[in-house]
């Protein structure tokens, strides 16, 4: 989904950066719709821990998922400081919990660096590729991987 | 490709017409079935059939022209009077309109092309009671490659095989029957509406021209004075002496397009007075030289009529002429005061043009997402300003009750733009009716009412198949045979009934039949037999009658190309409960049974019963419901350590607490503190749902999980409350099932 982006002038994408725990990630600025402040979710009966639930998006039935849970890293309760990412994955639109929205970056492909092997294959297989600024490190997620998954353990 | 895209989106429209236009007809010919053969009926069927066969010929397709030609030429005939409109000629019609819904349809591609032998013979039928009486077969000049001949006019209705029928080069032999001259008078008088939907009188007099020798008389008495003169009106009257070969059928078809725009008489001169044709002759001016000076003629014409205004018969004037003058006295305003002009006053419209539009569902549907939303928008603001503390005079309060009220309005009004009267599903059953009649050999009347009963656009569209299944079932298992009927001491002719109605907010569809209703003892047996039921099991009339529900249950003898495939109606009871209704049945020995079908208005809310379950809210749909209670300890037992179940009128239930069904609780609750709702699930058994507490019944907006997730075991689907927050549906039979078999997964039955 984000290739033809990377056909811009420029040849730079815009990613989203944003935080959960210490850790930062970016995704393609494309797939999110829009960045809302975290409403409790009802929660679903016999869905993956990672399933907050779903929220009203004016109108719509809107699954959340903890992104903290599904990479695997420890997080706490959400709070009213906490953020949903609304993206358009696959055709759906989902809500991504993460701790907070941080950045707007330009990124050129050739400075993305692939996942080292110190990853475990649980990350690995969201990660597309590493790449640093300012001193940071951030990780770009593959959005796709998070929804499929998703049919696969609970169909 | 994009060259005939438009074409073929003019095509998409011909077809949605012919939908209705199949309709209309089916209506007209049931209506003179029923004995309605007034000319309003007869040329509505008429025009039906006319309007598909002159879209189909537009569009190339041949097979279905011809067959409407044919179908249409009888219609004519009835319609002229020259033939009667008895049930024969009904029935006929009737096959000939399913036949002609079949070359529809396959001209749009839906369907194989239609059976030729039984569309031949239904040609050959129609045409044998167009042409029965005359004994002379009238050639037809656009059936010129269907020749039907050897029409044996002493068949019944039934006994038709398909005739000789040549395709090939039959045309001369027979055609030659030596076509008589005809002397016709065509007085034509148009309005000024004919004008007004583009039509000339020139055209129309040219047409006639081609038809044989014409002579034409411009009658100008009608013609008022200049300054009483409207000029958008029509005054002038034409009389055309014809002389031609041709039917009568053929002079029509030119004043096809205007014929409820202008006075049209067409008589055969000579019936009346053979005096007439010799009058004809000296008058008539039958010329038709082509480099005909139009200009000069015109001027002539336009000195005439401002001349003299008011005359008697003027000289015959020529067609080509006439196409000139026709648009009524516009070039006589050239030379009018302005006065004139303004006394003109434009003329009142008359019957106001059809008030429908045609709008895509697309837009519908998100309208009404869209109005969905305002509701519960709107739901949230007052809660918020309840919230506030503002007082209930306050501005904000008294203008908030009045958005509710308009939101209201709008959500009513939206939904009811998605209403449809039952009737597109109502019509096609019919032909099934006529078809099963036919392949069980037994009479059938269908008599339906409350077509025009509306009802949510999903709702309709489900109606059909099970519907479709009750009827076969009334017809195949209802009705006995003829025989058997008046062994009885009925009528013959088995009637059908269906009819639908509101009630209480929900819609009924009633389908009854005067058969010799159920057979109790044989239900029982058969029940028996399958092992459905207890051997002794001692069950009242009511419930042997809703044996017919259950699975695998089918009371048929052998098993018939129409019904009792082992999977009636069960089936049928399962999709009416997948849309959230109910059926039950009323059988009484001898007279017949009735169905009731009772289903909501709409598939897109939901009457609920909201609750709460470890401080989650949660929608029990209503349908499901038969009654609350508070549990008393005593009446709470466990099977076998663990499973609970409750006393509920002399029977024990399961008692489920959905909190930890639903995985909210891993502790059971307290069950005496809670209330217990006693549903039923699709198969009848019963189960007790306990809940923390039971806030109240609400309708409900039904949203979809599935749209950005997909199915929940236990969850039909969601909706979104007052506060703004999303409640789940609960799944009754899911819950229930899961409780009974625990091991096995339950199919999901979702409502959305």
């Amino acid at each position: 989904m984000t290739d033809h982006f990377s056909t811009t002038a420029s040849d730079a994408r815009e990613l989203i950066a944003f935080r959960i725990g210490e850790q930062e990630f970016c995704v393609d600025i494309m797939a999110v719709r829009e960045i809302r402040g975290w409403t409790p979710a009802t929660p679903l009966p016999r869905t993956p821990g990672y399933m907050k639930g779903v929220i009203n998006l004016r109108g719509a039935v809107l699954p959340i998922i903890d992104l903290g849970v599904r990479f695997g890293l420890t997080t706490s309760e959400p709070t009213a400081r906490h953020v949903i990412m609304v993206a358009h994955i696959g055709g759906r639109m989902v809500g991504l919990l993460v701790d907070a929205v941080s950045d707007i970056i330009q990124l050129k492909d050739e400075e993305i660096q692939p996942t080292p092997d110190v990853a475990s294959d649980h990350v690995k297989s969201f990660v597309k590729g590493i790449f640093a600024l300012d001193g940071r490190m951030l990780s770009l997620i593959e959005l796709d991987r998070i929804v499929p998954e998703i049919e696969a353990e609970a169909a | 490709m994009s060259e005939t895209d438009p074409f073929e989106a003019i095509k998409v429209v011909f077809f949605q017409e012919c939908d209705e236009l199949l309709g209309d007809l089916e209506a007209g010919l049931l209506a003179m079935e029923s004995g309605r053969t007034d000319s309003e009926t007869v040329n509505a069927v008429f025009r039906a059939v006319h309007s598909v066969k002159g879209g189909a010929g537009a569009f190339g397709l041949d097979a279905l022209v011809r067959f409407a030609h044919v179908f249409e030429t009888l219609m004519d005939e009835i319609r002229a009077g020259r033939k009667p409109c008895d049930d024969l000629t009904v029935k006929t019609l009737l096959r000939a309109s399913d036949v002609l819904a079949d070359h529809i349809a396959a001209a749009r591609g839906q369907a194989d092309p239609v059976d030729e032998a039984r569309s031949a013979a239904l040609v050959a039928e129609l045409e044998a009671l167009t042409h029965g009486d005359e004994g002379a077969v009238l050639s037809e000049p656009v059936a010129d490659d269907i020749a039907a001949i050897e029409i044996d006019l002493g068949a019944d209705e039934f006994g038709f095989k398909p005739v000789a029928f040549n395709f090939a080069a039959l045309d001369a032999p027979v055609e030659t029957a030596e076509p008589e001259l005809q002397a016709w008078r065509i007085t034509l008088r148009p309005h000024g509406r004919m004008y007004a939907n583009a039509n000339e009188t020139g055209l129309l007099l040219r047409e006639l021209a081609r038809l044989g020798e014409t002579a034409v008389a411009l009658d100008l008495s009608a013609l008022p004075d200049l300054n009483a003169l409207a000029a958008e009106e029509g005054c002038l009257t034409w009389t055309v002496e014809l002389t031609t070969a041709a039917p009568e059928a053929d002079i029509r078809d030119v004043f096809d397009f205007v014929e409820t725009d202008c006075d049209l008489e067409i008589v055969r001169a000579s019936d009346e007075a053979s005096a007439s044709e010799d009058a004809a002759a000296p008058e008539s001016e039958p010329e038709s030289e082509p480099e005909f000076d139009i200009a000069a003629l015109l001027a002539r014409a336009q000195a005439e009529v401002v001349a003299e205004a008011p005359v008697a018969p003027v000289e015959a004037v020529l067609p080509q002429l006439t196409a000139e003058i026709a648009p009524a006295p516009a070039p006589v305003e050239v030379s009018t005061p302005p006065a004139v002009q303004a006394a003109a006053a434009p003329v009142p419209a008359k019957a106001p043009a059809a008030v429908t539009i045609r709008v895509d569902l697309d837009r519908v549907d998100r309208l009404i997402n869209v109005v969905g939303e305002l509701v519960i928008q709107q739901a949230m603001l007052a809660q918020r300003v309840t919230e506030s503390g503002l007082a209930r005079s306050s501005g904000v309060s008294v203008g908030l009750e009045d958005l509710e009220l308009l939101t209201r309005e709008i959500q009513d009004s939206v939904m009811a733009i998605r209403a449809q009267p039952v009737k597109s599903v109502f019509q096609r059953m019919p032909r099934l009716v006529r078809e099963v009649a036919e392949m069980t050999g037994k009479k059938v009347r269908l008599v339906t009412s409350g077509e025009d009963t509306e009802v949510d656009k999903t709702v309709v569209e489900r109606l059909a198949e099970p519907m479709t299944h009750m009827l076969r079932n009334a017809i195949d298992h209802g009705l006995e045979t003829p025989e058997e009927r008046l062994a009885a001491g009925k009528a013959a002719e088995g009637v059908v009934r269906l009819a639908a109605l509101h009630r209480s907010g929900r819609i009924v569809i009633e389908i009854s039949d005067d058969g010799a209703g159920i057979n109790r003892e044989r239900v029982r047996g058969i029940a028996i037999s399958r092992g459905l039921i207890a051997e002794d099991a001692v069950l009242t009339d009511d419930e042997i009658d809703n044996l017919i529900f259950l699975p695998g249950f089918s009371t048929a003898e052998t098993v018939t190309d129409v019904s009792g495939r082992g999977v009636g109606m069960d089936v049928v009871r399962r999709s009416i409960q997948s849309l959230g209704g109910r059926i039950s049945i009323a059988s009484n020995p001898g007279k017949g049974s009735t169905f009731t079908l009772s289903l909501p208005l709409t598939l897109a809310v939901l009457d609920g019963m909201v609750v709460t379950a470890a401080e989650q809210t949660l929608v029990a749909p209503l349908t499901a419901i038969v009654e609350s209670l508070t549990p008393r300890a005593e009446d709470i037992h466990h099977v076998g350590g663990h499973d609970a179940v409750i006393r509920f009128r002399d029977a024990f239930v399961p008692l489920i607490d959905v909190a930890m069904a639903m995985g909210f609780r891993t502790t059971p609750t307290v069950s005496a503190t809670g209330v217990a709702v006693v549903v039923e699930n699709e198969a009848g058994q019963r189960a007790a749902l306990l809940f923390d507490a039971i806030q109240g019944q609400r309708q409900v907006v039904i949203k979809s999980l599935e749209t950005n997730y997909q199915q929940v075991e236990g969850v039909a689907a969601a909706t979104i409350l007052g506060d703004g927050r999303v409640a789940l549906i609960l799944d009754v039979d899911a819950l229930t099932a899961n409780a009974r078999r625990q091991a096995s997964r339950p199919e999901l039955k979702l409502a959305s």
